[in-house]
């Protein structure tokens, strides 16, 4: 049943970074549009993402009820360093959402539009770099538990686990990874007047998420942070990593002549072989301590409660999972399906 | 203010934000379904404006109720990591669950929102009634969660640890039941109290009356059951606190000498120096009768618990009469309601009428607020009850103040900005032809 629990905790984390991701990504894409661009990009994420749009963060959820469930001590070291990031993230989720929900429920439209633009916007961009920076924070190696710390201070304890520029450029290199997601996605549900827009942020976005990411890459490796030479000194790592350069290739074409299904299905791949070339070298021990590692295993919940979690979450996502998908196919938000 | 005090008040407010957007969320699905279908089945056109406009209503608390949700779910584990270490694989079960009934909720709510023109009429508003039962669902399951710390089951507590855990009875724990009960008749009898008044208050200002009118029917008769039913919910949920929660039900009552045939005590100022409350009215024998059901049976009192293990009676007193007295008020006001209905509807006619339903607007809120108040703080000064206290449940980080005064801050722009955006939208309402 760990193996059920860990699926879906992963599944969860990749559906989060895909859907939730390019829903960030919209907001983003927006911020960095033109006035008219603007508007194309409201109209058609309203359309597109509308119906899926709670749907779509609720997996942070379900990724969250299975931490602390599961793994339990693991959620805790986690919360308890990563507290001020991971409370300015949900600001972020806050002032979102409701910007999103009140900006096309207001029974008016006037002046007050600015204001809900500015804040979707904003924290569109804002939010997932904080999402970013939690992840950055769990791997950069900075964490001191404050049973093992020897100079216990504020600083040391809850601000330098996710104040570096390590994980600052992990927040960079996330949100240009949802903003790329969402020039893609786009690009198959744009109208006419959107299609060529669309195009040309996806290549921009292609561009700016793999110079982001070597950078990141780079600076990791030379300043030691351990995760990264893990990646670096792993085998399957490196042949993923590999692999999603060869993808690119195919990848850049697909975005260039807007071929959604393509392009769709190579960003997800992409997505994929980043989140396993973070977690396969060093897995199980995910949480990444100064001068050590934590094994997500490490005092995990007791095994009736992962046998009930199991069934639940088969029995859940049996429920859950179809229902979303025909909702997809219900209003055509997935017009490829559509167009054969 | 020190860390457990600032990280206590945060999850107060938070908490309290969250309830009233939840229940709202979770109620006003079935007035809208109501009139979906009095509209799918009369095809009266002022059916199809308020569903419409129900619609709107339900959009924004539900995600405004989502958004604050998931904060909570972060604060769980934000402010009290000794908590969430021990108790979360237990009472992860309600938490799963309730993350599943959300899902279909959320993907209910899509199908309806966007549905009008794609779904056929029939299935629409099924998809409707899902959202409804769904929301109630997962209210229900994450009281599961509160009453596991109430009534703490489904595991051994031995020497300090946590074992022989078994989830599926934490979830069945004693106290669910009563709270799930209360608490769901309680969200029916605030918005449906709310809704009423709000819709009450626009036949006063004169108004597209016939829509309002058929509106509030419609609020109101949900309230107004739920009202009625609630003290028998009451008195089962305070047989249960008298018998697993002794110092909650003596703190609720301000009752500090243990006795046989205890009176109770209706208002009163209560002096926690002196152990005594001033200024009460006493029903001789009642307390006794309520608690236990016997006009004689003894009722311990506070002076017999240990000094630490008594939660703040003054509040919790005070939160318990303005609980009851205002779930009081609410049931005659409902049963006013069906007499009227029934054999006066010439009352409808007058202004006093309207006017008092519009004054109890805010009541089902403020008695629910207060019912929550009472059970929270009448937990402490345990998290788990009898197991942990919430001392030691609380974040190591110090400067959990500033969070605390920016959640104040966010949420009362939030709720500012939603009341805001309902008068615009029933502002808007009054303004367009039907």
């Amino acid at each position: 049943m760990l193996t059920v629990v860990l699926f879906f905790l992963c599944f969860s984390l990749l559906l989060y970074v895909l859907l939730g991701g390019a829903d960030f990504g919209a907001g983003i894409i927006e911020l960095f549009s033109s006035k008219t661009n603007q508007d194309i990009t409201k109209k058609t994420i309203y359309r597109v993402m509308g119906p899926v749009w709670e749907a779509n963060h609720i997996w942070v959820i379900i990724l969250i009820v299975i931490l602390w469930i599961a793994f339990p001590q693991y959620y805790k070291i986690m919360v308890t360093s990563l507290h001020i990031p991971l409370t300015l993230m949900l600001l972020g989720i806050t002032l979102r959402g409701v910007a999103f929900v009140f900006r096309h429920y207001d029974a008016y439209e006037d002046k007050s539009q600015y204001v809900y633009n500015w804040m979707f916007r904003t924290s569109s961009l804002f939010t997932p770099i904080l999402l970013g920076m939690v992840f950055g924070g769990m791997v950069s190696s900075k964490i001191v538990l404050l049973e093992d710390a020897t100079n216990p201070n504020f600083y040391a304890l809850y601000i330098a686990p996710w104040f570096n520029l390590f994980s600052f450029l992990v927040g960079i290199f996330f949100a240009s990874l949802c903003a790329f997601l969402s020039a893609v996605l786009l690009i198959g549900e744009a109208d006419e007047e959107g299609y060529a827009v669309y195009v040309r942020k996806a290549s921009i976005a292609t561009i700016v998420v793999v110079v982001i990411g070597f950078i990141t890459i780079s600076y990791g490796y030379f300043s030691n942070v351990p995760f990264v030479q893990g990646i670096v000194s792993n085998t399957t790592s490196i042949v993923l990593i590999l692999l999603s350069g060869i993808c690119l290739l195919p990848l850049w074409f697909s975005v260039r002549k807007g071929s959604s299904i393509i392009s769709r299905s190579l960003a997800g791949l992409q997505v994929l072989l980043i989140i396993a070339v973070a977690i396969i070298p060093h897995f199980p021990n995910i949480l990444m301590l100064e001068g050590g590692s934590l094994s997500i295993l490490e005092g995990k919940a007791p095994d009736a409660v992962i046998k009930v979690l199991g069934i639940s979450l088969i029995i859940g996502g049996s429920v859950i999972i179809p229902g979303l998908i025909h909702l997809l196919k219900s209003f055509k938000l997935i017009k490829i399906l559509e167009r054969k | 203010m020190d860390n457990l005090d600032a990280a206590r008040l945060q999850m107060a407010f938070t908490l309290i934000f969250h309830i009233v957007f939840a229940c709202i969320g979770m109620v006003m699905p079935f007035f809208m379904i109501v009139a979906h279908k009095k509209w799918l089945n009369t095809g009266d056109p002022i059916y199809l404006k308020l569903t419409k406009t129900w619609q709107k209503g339900v959009a924004i608390f539900f995600v405004t109720g989502a958004v604050s949700g998931t904060a909570l779910s972060f604060e769980l584990g934000l402010l009290w990591p000794g908590f969430m270490e021990h108790a979360g694989p237990i009472i992860g079960m309600p938490f799963s669950l309730e993350g599943a009934a959300f899902f279909v909720e959320a993907v209910a709510l899509g199908f309806y929102l966007y549905g009008w023109k794609n779904l056929s009429p029939k299935f629409h508003w099924f998809t409707g009634v899902i959202v409804g039962i769904a929301g109630v669902s997962s209210g229900i399951l994450v009281v599961a969660a509160n009453g596991w710390m109430n009534a703490p089951s489904g595991f051994d507590y031995i020497n300090g640890e946590f074992t022989n855990i078994d989830p599926i009875k934490a979830l069945l724990n004693p106290a669910w039941f009563t709270q799930a009960l209360h608490m769901t008749l309680a969200a029916f009898t605030a918005t449906g109290f709310a809704v009423a008044g709000i819709h009450a208050f626009q036949i006063l200002r004169g108004k597209h009356i016939e829509l309002h009118k058929k509106a509030f029917k419609i609020a109101i008769t949900f309230g107004a059951i739920a009202a009625i039913l609630q003290p028998i919910s009451g008195d089962i949920s305070a047989k249960d606190v008298a018998v697993r929660q002794p110092v909650k039900l003596a703190a609720m009552e301000a009752h500090y000498e243990t006795d046989k045939g205890v009176p109770l005590y209706i208002g009163g100022i209560v002096d926690a120096e002196k152990k005594e409350v001033n200024y009460k009215i006493e029903i001789p024998n009642a307390l006794s009768f309520l608690a236990f059901g016997d006009f004689n049976a003894e009722v311990k009192g506070l002076n017999d618990f240990p000094e630490d293990e008594i939660p703040n009676v003054a509040i919790v007193h005070y939160a318990f009469q303005i609980m009851v007295s205002l779930g009081g008020l609410m049931m005659l006001a409902g049963i006013f309601f069906f007499f009227t209905n029934w054999k006066k509807k010439q009352w409808m006619d007058k202004r006093l009428f309207w006017k008092l339903f519009a004054f109890l607007a805010p009541a089902g809120f403020i008695a629910l607020e207060a019912g929550w108040i009472v059970t929270e703080v009448g937990r402490q000064p345990w998290i788990i009850h009898k197991i942990m206290r919430t001392k030691d449940a609380v974040t190591p980080m110090p400067g959990i103040v500033y969070s605390f005064y920016m959640y104040v801050a966010v949420y009362t722009l939030l709720t500012i900005t939603v009341t805001w955006l309902m008068i615009r939208q029933i502002k808007a309402l009054n303004e367009t032809k039907i």
